[in-house]
């Protein structure tokens, strides 16, 4: 009689499994998905470590530096166990004033570049404690994705957050004003050199005539060097050829550095500004000196194999 | 409806001078289309609903991104089939490859020519209705053995030689279950068939019970056949819990294991299709077609009226918990009672028959089908067979027997 009871039992538990599936397929508002954009599980305010500091016992995720108050010390770069964090910096003019930090201290470096790489960072949190001036801190902000650099025809300044979405440049400079800065700095200081020389030279030669006694000649002599120093920049916007070479080698140069150092991702997606005269116009040119060659060519050789046909 | 469509484009004075026969040609042509259409639109909103029937009952929410509500998805999934690339595998048999899918295709568009959508809808009335739909459906199977075979891959072979079993098998109940019926009324036609099946009676003929005068209510014998024919006819279009043909965990996809694109969007037109005959079928043979359930208006206010009370009274002491299923319906069928009282036209609406009642038996029966399919475990190969040969067969042996001898007993045939 096992197969009487065999057919009884499947029909018994078939009715059983149907009443469960109906059950559910009726109360459909109990359902477990998540629609994840719309919707987020809460974030956990729940004490995760045992450290007595406040941002330890949190989650831990995205580093954000309050770019206003770094004073590009690079304690943090320098405690990063994983070196994710890169800044460049140089230093500012004397009379220069860039401000001040919330703590109050005055900021005497220009920070022109600094970066996270959010794929590399372990999430260890030691870099947000050397920070002397506390910018730059840990957040429970956990979605990295976003949909801002999906276009590629974006301006280099609208481009500064990485395309790959995980470097994250904090620096306000952008590449355009960061080239400028970098050149403005070399002329600081190969004007400074040049007066330096200048004032030197000015003051061994009045040493030397002062002997002589030939005061005239003296004065016009030193005043030349002397104001073609503080003329340059006027004077150099005013000739064309000048600058051009000028934009071509600091470009070059920005090209060429970050190669040998740890900054190649970074700087590979920056588009560092040349002069648009020289690119834009030889192309073109080449071109139209290569196409009309080209057409006249085939069509050359096609009236000749009609004849020949 | 052929002949009718005809008479209709010749009615008209420009188109008059084309003559009967082509005439004729031509809204077979158009009547054909009309068939594919409904086909392939069915497809797209039964794909639609079983996601969202399968979501709801395994606790998820299925598609929700594609338009409102995810309405859109299928849609969306049927353009990028369309899309994709036409992929032969090198080693197959390039001819059976690119027939076999649109064999499948069309043995199942093909049925849909005799099934009767209302008294009037139909495509051809054929006096053999019920043999020609059950013929031609099983000529599926001769695509899956020409897709499996052609596919040069172990998985579709496999997949192909089981559906050949599978299939073969579970013809013999399904067919003598619809012997049964056909002993009851006389006749193949499908229209006299649901002819049969008008007004009411009581349950059995001895319940005083007033009831529609389907077949599933017209004996033991038959209503018993209703479920073993929706058992064997879901084995017949390899759908879970008989999917072995296909079953994923053993034959990666069984015989459509290497096709793709376009190819694999017919199969899968096919199978709804197929899902959809067998609900015409069910609703045709056992629940009365395209006749209501309500005898006249007066069956209909009060049918209606208990059903209503009946969803009252549940909601309110067995199920107190707010749920769809409660509020929905019972709302709906509080609206449908009052102004069944209140507008004797509607009532008398919902009492005629029409293909408002056919469509909502095949969609109760495609439902039931995918309550199967998100419920019950897949058999193994020789539990399929002992469900065939040992349980459904003399089951339906039995039916078929025992509704012969109810005929003679009351009289309803004379020997």
């Amino acid at each position: 009689m096992s197969y009487f009871s065999n057919i009884s039992s499947a029909i018994t538990t078939l009715i059983d499994g149907m009443k469960v599936t109906l059950g559910y397929f009726v109360r459909p508002r109990e359902h477990v998905t998540l629609q994840y954009p719309d919707e987020v599980w809460p974030i956990p305010t729940r004490n995760i470590g045992v450290g007595e500091i406040e941002s330890y016992n949190t989650i831990r995720s995205k580093l954000v530096v309050d770019f206003e108050d770094c004073i590009g010390c690079k304690a943090c770069e320098r405690a990063c166990p994983v070196n994710c964090i890169h800044i460049e910096t140089f230093k500012a003019g004397p009379e220069e004033d860039i401000g001040t930090t919330k703590n109050g201290t005055k900021i005497k470096l220009r920070v022109t570049s600094f970066t996270i790489d959010m794929s590399e960072c372990m999430f260890c949190d030691l870099c947000t404690h050397p920070c002397p001036e506390d910018c730059i801190r840990m957040t429970p902000d956990y979605q990295f994705i976003s949909n801002d650099n999906v276009k590629l025809d974006v301006t280099p300044e609208e481009r500064w957050r990485d395309r790959d979405h995980l470097i994250y440049q904090f620096s306000k400079v952008f590449p355009i004003e960061r080239a400028q800065r970098q050149a403005e700095a070399e002329k600081v200081a190969e004007a400074k050199a040049a007066a330096m020389e200048a004032k030197k030279a000015a003051a061994e030669r009045a040493a030397s005539e002062k002997a002589a006694e030939q005061a005239l000649e003296i004065e016009t002599l030193t005043a030349t060097p002397m104001e073609s120093v503080a003329s340059e920049a006027p004077v150099v916007t005013e000739s064309p050829e000048v600058p051009v070479d000028q934009a071509q080698t600091t470009s070059s140069t920005l090209d060429r550095a970050p190669i040998e150092d740890d900054m190649v991702r970074v700087n590979l997606s920056m588009e560092i500004p040349v002069t648009p005269d020289i690119p834009v116009e030889t192309p073109p040119s080449s071109e139209a000196t290569a196409e009309p060659e080209t057409s006249t060519d085939t069509e050359d050789s096609s009236k000749g194999e009609t004849e020949n046909g | 409806m052929i002949q009718l469509l005809a008479n209709w484009i010749l009615s008209f004075d420009i188109l008059s001078g084309m003559g009967n026969s082509v005439a004729w040609g031509l809204s077979l042509f158009v009547v054909a289309a009309l068939i594919f259409v409904f086909v392939a639109l069915n497809a797209i909103v039964l794909v639609y609903i079983e996601r969202k029937v399968s979501a709801f009952m395994q606790v998820r929410l299925g598609p929700m991104r594609v338009g409102k509500f995810g309405t859109l998805q299928t849609v969306a999934d049927a353009l990028k089939l369309l899309q994709k690339e036409d992929i032969i595998p090198k080693m197959a048999d390039k001819v059976l490859f690119v027939v076999g899918p649109w064999v499948i295709l069309v043995a199942s568009v093909v049925t849909f020519a005799a099934i009767p959508f209302s008294d009037t809808l139909l495509a051809a009335n054929m006096n053999i209705g019920l043999f020609y739909v059950v013929s031609i459906s099983s000529i599926v199977v001769l695509g899956i053995v020409m897709s499996g075979w052609a596919s040069n891959n172990k998985w579709s072979l496999y997949g192909a030689m089981r559906s050949a079993a599978q299939i073969i098998s579970y013809e013999i109940p399904v067919g003598i279950t619809l012997i049964a019926v056909v002993a009851v009324v006389g006749s193949l036609n499908l229209q006299t068939i649901i002819e049969a099946q008008g007004g009411t009676s009581n349950l059995f003929h001895w319940i005083p019970i007033p009831l529609p005068n389907w077949f599933i209510f017209h004996n033991p014998f038959l209503f018993m056949a209703a479920f073993v024919y929706l058992i064997g006819a879901t084995a017949e279009i390899n759908r879970t819990p008989f999917d072995i043909p296909e079953s994923e965990s053993e034959l990666v996809a069984g015989f459509m294991t290497e096709f793709s694109g376009l190819r694999w969007a017919l199969f899968f037109l096919s199978e709804y299709a197929n899902a959809t005959l067998v609900a015409f079928l069910v609703a045709i043979v056992f629940l009365g077609g395209w006749q209501s359930p309500f005898a006249d208006y007066r069956g209909t206010q009060i049918g209606f009226s208990i059903i209503t009370l009946v969803a009252i009274m549940w909601t309110l002491f067995v199920r107190a918990k707010t749920s769809r299923l409660s509020v929905y319906p019972v709302g709906l069928s509080l609206v449908i009672t009052i102004s069944a009282w209140l507008f004797p036209g509607f009532a008398i609406w919902m009492a005629s028959p029409g293909i408002f009642w056919m469509l909502m038996k095949v969609g109760t029966i495609i439902f039931m089908l995918m309550w199967f399919r998100w419920t019950f475990p897949r058999l193994r190969v020789d539990q399929l067979m002992y469900v065939s040969w040992k349980v459904l067969l003399p089951l339906a042996l039995i039916n078929l027997m025992g509704v012969a001898i109810w005929m003679w007993l009351t009289g309803e045939i004379q020997f």
